[in-house]
């Protein structure tokens, strides 16, 4: 409370710790959205695996993609989260947080680019039945988040510079990792249920 | 903030405001129907029609100044500072990216009523098309596509018909806080309703859908492209209610004044509370939901289509996993408004005022647990009827309590009879038929035999109309004074509140009737039988449509002719918001309140002012 009444009477630290404390909330309410976006996929994935309508859950030939393939692009993912979660933690200097934010973004481009890659030679076709509509779209929707991350995280790193917003507000920065650490998360549900459990 | 130096001062340097919006938004619709023609997978412009709305939607909000933000981030620009609200002055304000809560409270407020205009205009001509029992007036065809441009436009409205102009406005000023957590979020989820508006309209230059607003494969797949201004409309509504409830969500956790304790925030601002919580959770459901649609309509994937894999049950399960919070989040501000306007003009404090946010929670929270009695005609396996049945029906206790608490707070009151508690006290009839109603469509032997009649259309009109609409009625003769500076008339007031009322139950309660009779709904003809019955309801919906009128008039009257400034505590209210003055400071508060004491503290003996204003305008005490 005394936070909040020192940042009324424009005390810039307490703006700042203010600042913070909303770019949390604001985070995790976000997850808490995105967990309900994802959640909506991964019931339409054992609806249609359980109902299995006119037995054309998967069609004759088809099955999950290279698990390899899928493999690189979740460890990429995961390695963009956790290069970022690193950099961006409070106790780290400003000297690792501007090595690491930028391995992020490359890590984080690339692995958009090997998802995008994935979706355009999928060794199915689209009209093959729910499985592959569930494959397309949960990877799709999937990776069109993950680049929005990107993009921001684009924007993170160019404003890391010495006199960069990044470096004035390090601390709302750092829960951006909360978003990165999510969708990671996320593509490890994702892998386990498209390549494996299909 | 922090502004460090020796960063670039370059900007942006388009003029940003809704007209360089809209000249940007055409070249990007044929843009998108370009790209889309160029790459889609299929040739029947489902794909090219949508990213042409995509675009569109983009470059408007470019035009608008929303891009402004993330390109100075990500070319290393100074960043902008959140608006100086005292910089932004003047009737041009309504027309630009503005960040102020309350210009966008307005913005949202005029929007909100030109939109429930052109929903009221589909309304009256639906029931034009019924004075006769044939499709002579309307073609079959046609009215159906009537019946889904008015109830999704409807659906549109009703989402943000609260939350948008009242809460925007007020929910700062009622917690002690000077601005949104989020402004820039908060202008978002108003200047994309325009553009959903907009794209949903334009479903009449491709005919129309089919479907209604439920939007039910097989249907929504082999329709027009019309269908696909439902889906991007909807998909702009779903953007609009997660990044609102965000927004209002961090600002009632994170920016409450010191001592605006939990149990004394105002009851109006745990209705949004709630509702956000549902607008976080169930909306992104529907996008969900709208993605899978776009997919099986631009490149055949199947999630809809039984025959390839899919199911039409999977688009009724999400869509209702939204649907049904949705009409929630139409009510549950509503309840907040009634419990908020009752006690200050009943003079006496809430009775049972954490009952009351109890009641609210036990809504929202059973409201996720009951979406399937939607499905009780659509084949669902009967082993889960009960569930939903008796889930559906505990909801009539929640809601039951907060009538409780209503009706508690005016037990041997003294009550103010002022045109907003006349709003209420109709409130209270209306709902508590619509209500009622609801209780036996939860039934599932009830439901099965009046599930496609006038009968559940009855029932959701009593409470979105008879419910919703008063409420916010109420809410605008209560707090526009405050909003506008203006005083309404109050005679206009009053004849306008009885005018509605007798021509809302006139136009409804024999819905009921025509509904026990078997009267289908969404189709255009009926059994001649009944044309006396359609044809009072036709001319009573015309009387209310005048109702609606006269509203508009008393608007135009009280703002431009007689123009009587409101005082800056017209009520004698004790809630925060009344304590600022009139117009409201572009910064809200000179200095943080001190919350002291509770708004509803009427009638206590030595009750404390309900907060330390540093001698802005004193707080009222106990009245």
């Amino acid at each position: 409370m005394a936070v909040r009444t020192r940042a009324y009477e424009a005390d810039a630290a307490a703006e700042a710790a203010l600042d913070t404390r909303l770019v949390g909330i604001g985070t995790w309410l976000a997850l808490a959205a995105d967990i309900f976006f994802f959640a909506a996929w991964w019931f339409a994935f054992f609806y249609l695996r359980a109902l299995n309508n006119n037995q054309a859950w998967k069609a004759q030939g088809v099955g999950p993609p290279s698990k390899g393939y899928g493999a690189v692009v979740l460890v990429l993912a995961l390695a963009t989260a956790v290069a970022y979660f690193l950099g961006s933690r409070p106790a780290s200097g400003t000297f690792l947080f501007r090595l690491l934010t930028p391995v992020a973004l490359v890590l984080g481009l690339a692995t958009c680019l090997f998802q995008g890659y994935e979706l355009w030679h999928l060794g199915f076709g689209l009209t093959d039945g729910g499985y592959p509509s569930v494959f397309a779209g949960l990877s799709s929707a999937w990776v069109i988040q993950f680049g929005l991350a990107t993009a921001w995280l684009a924007s993170i790193v160019t404003q890391a510079g010495p006199a960069g917003d990044t470096i004035a507000r390090r601390r709302p920065a750092s829960s951006f990792a909360w978003i990165l650490l999510f969708l990671a998360a996320t593509g490890i549900v994702n892998y386990f249920l498209l390549y494996f459990v299909a | 903030m922090v502004v460090p130096e020796h960063v670039s001062e370059r900007r942006l340097s388009i003029p940003n405001n809704a007209i360089t919006g809209i000249l940007l938004a055409i070249p990007g619709y044929f843009a998108g129907v370009w790209l889309g023609t160029l790459f889609g997978l299929n040739d029947d412009q489902n794909t090219g029609v949508i990213l042409g709305y995509v675009f569109a939607t983009v470059a408007f909000l470019a035009g608008v100044g929303f891009l402004n933000y993330p390109l100075e981030r990500l070319f290393g620009w100074r960043v902008s500072p959140l608006t100086d609200p005292d910089e932004n002055r003047g009737v041009g304000r309504f027309f630009r990216l503005s960040l102020d809560h309350k210009v966008i409270g307005l913005q949202y407020l005029v929007t909100i009523l030109i939109m429930l205009l052109f929903g009221g205009i589909g309304a009256m001509m639906i029931r034009t098309s019924l004075l006769v029992p044939d499709s002579s007036i309307t073609p079959s065809g046609n009215y159906i596509s009537l019946i889904g441009l008015h109830s999704v436009m409807m659906i549109f409205i009703t989402s943000a018909v609260i939350v948008g102009p009242f809460g925007n406005y007020l929910v700062p000023l009622m917690i002690g806080a000077r601005r949104m957590a989020f402004p820039r979020l908060e202008a978002l989820s108003f200047w994309v309703v325009p553009p959903a508006a907009v794209i949903l309209a334009a479903a009449t230059f491709w005919g129309g859908f089919p479907t209604g607003w439920t939007g039910y494969p097989p249907l929504s797949e082999q329709a027009s492209q019309a269908m696909d201004s439902y889906i991007v409309g909807f998909a702009l509504i779903a953007v609009a209610l997660v990044t609102s409830a965000i927004n209002m969500l961090a600002t009632i956790i994170g920016l409450r004044a010191p001592g605006m304790t939990w149990t004394r925030l105002p009851i109006f601002v745990w209705g949004i509370f709630t509702t956000s919580i549902l607008g976080l959770l169930a909306a992104p459901v529907l996008a969900a939901a709208l993605f899978m649609l776009t997919l099986d309509r631009t490149t055949q994937t199947s999630f809809f289509l039984a025959s390839n894999g899919g199911s039409n049950y999977l688009w009724e399960n999400l869509f209702w996993f939204f649907g049904h919070p949705e009409v929630y989040i139409f009510i549950l501000p509503a309840f907040g408004i009634i419990m908020e306007i009752v006690p200050h003009f009943a003079r006496k404090p809430l009775w049972g005022y954490r009952t009351g946010v109890v009641g609210l929670f036990g809504v929202m929270l059973l409201s996720f647990f009951v979406w399937q009695h939607h499905l009780f005609v659509s084949g669902i396996a009967p082993v889960l009827r009960p569930f939903y049945m008796l889930s559906t029906e505990l909801i009539s206790i929640p809601t039951g309590i907060i009538f409780l608490v209503t009706l508690g707070t005016l037990w041997r009151a003294r009550v103010w009879f002022t045109v907003p508690m006349l709003f209420c006290m109709g409130f209270l009839f209306n709902f508590l038929i619509g209500g009622v109603s609801g209780v036996y469509l939860s039934d599932v032997p009830t439901d099965v035999t009046l599930h496609g009649s006038y009968f559940s259309m009855a029932h959701f009109h009593y409470t979105i109309m008879g419910g919703e609409i008063f409420a916010l009625m109420a809410a605008a003769y209560y707090w526009l004074p405050k909003m506008t500076g203006k005083m309404l008339s109050p005679t206009i007031g009053r004849i306008h509140f009885w005018w509605m009322f007798i021509a809302f139950n006139s136009t409804f309660f024999p819905l009921f009737i025509v509904g026990l009779l078997n009267m289908p709904r969404r189709v255009s003809s009926y059994d001649p039988a009944l044309v006396g019955l359609n044809r009072w309801v036709t001319v009573s919906a015309y009387f209310l449509f005048g109702s609606m009128v006269l509203f508009a008039a008393n608007l135009i009257y009280s703002w431009f002719f007689v123009a009587r400034p409101a005082l800056a505590n017209p009520w004698h209210a004790r809630s925060l918001e009344w304590q600022v003055p009139t117009p409201v400071p572009a910064r809200n508060f000179e200095r943080v309140p001190l919350v002291v004491a509770g708004p509803y503290d009427y009638g206590i003996p030595n009750a404390r002012p309900v907060a330390d204003l540093g001698g802005m305008v004193g707080a009222t005490g106990g009245g």
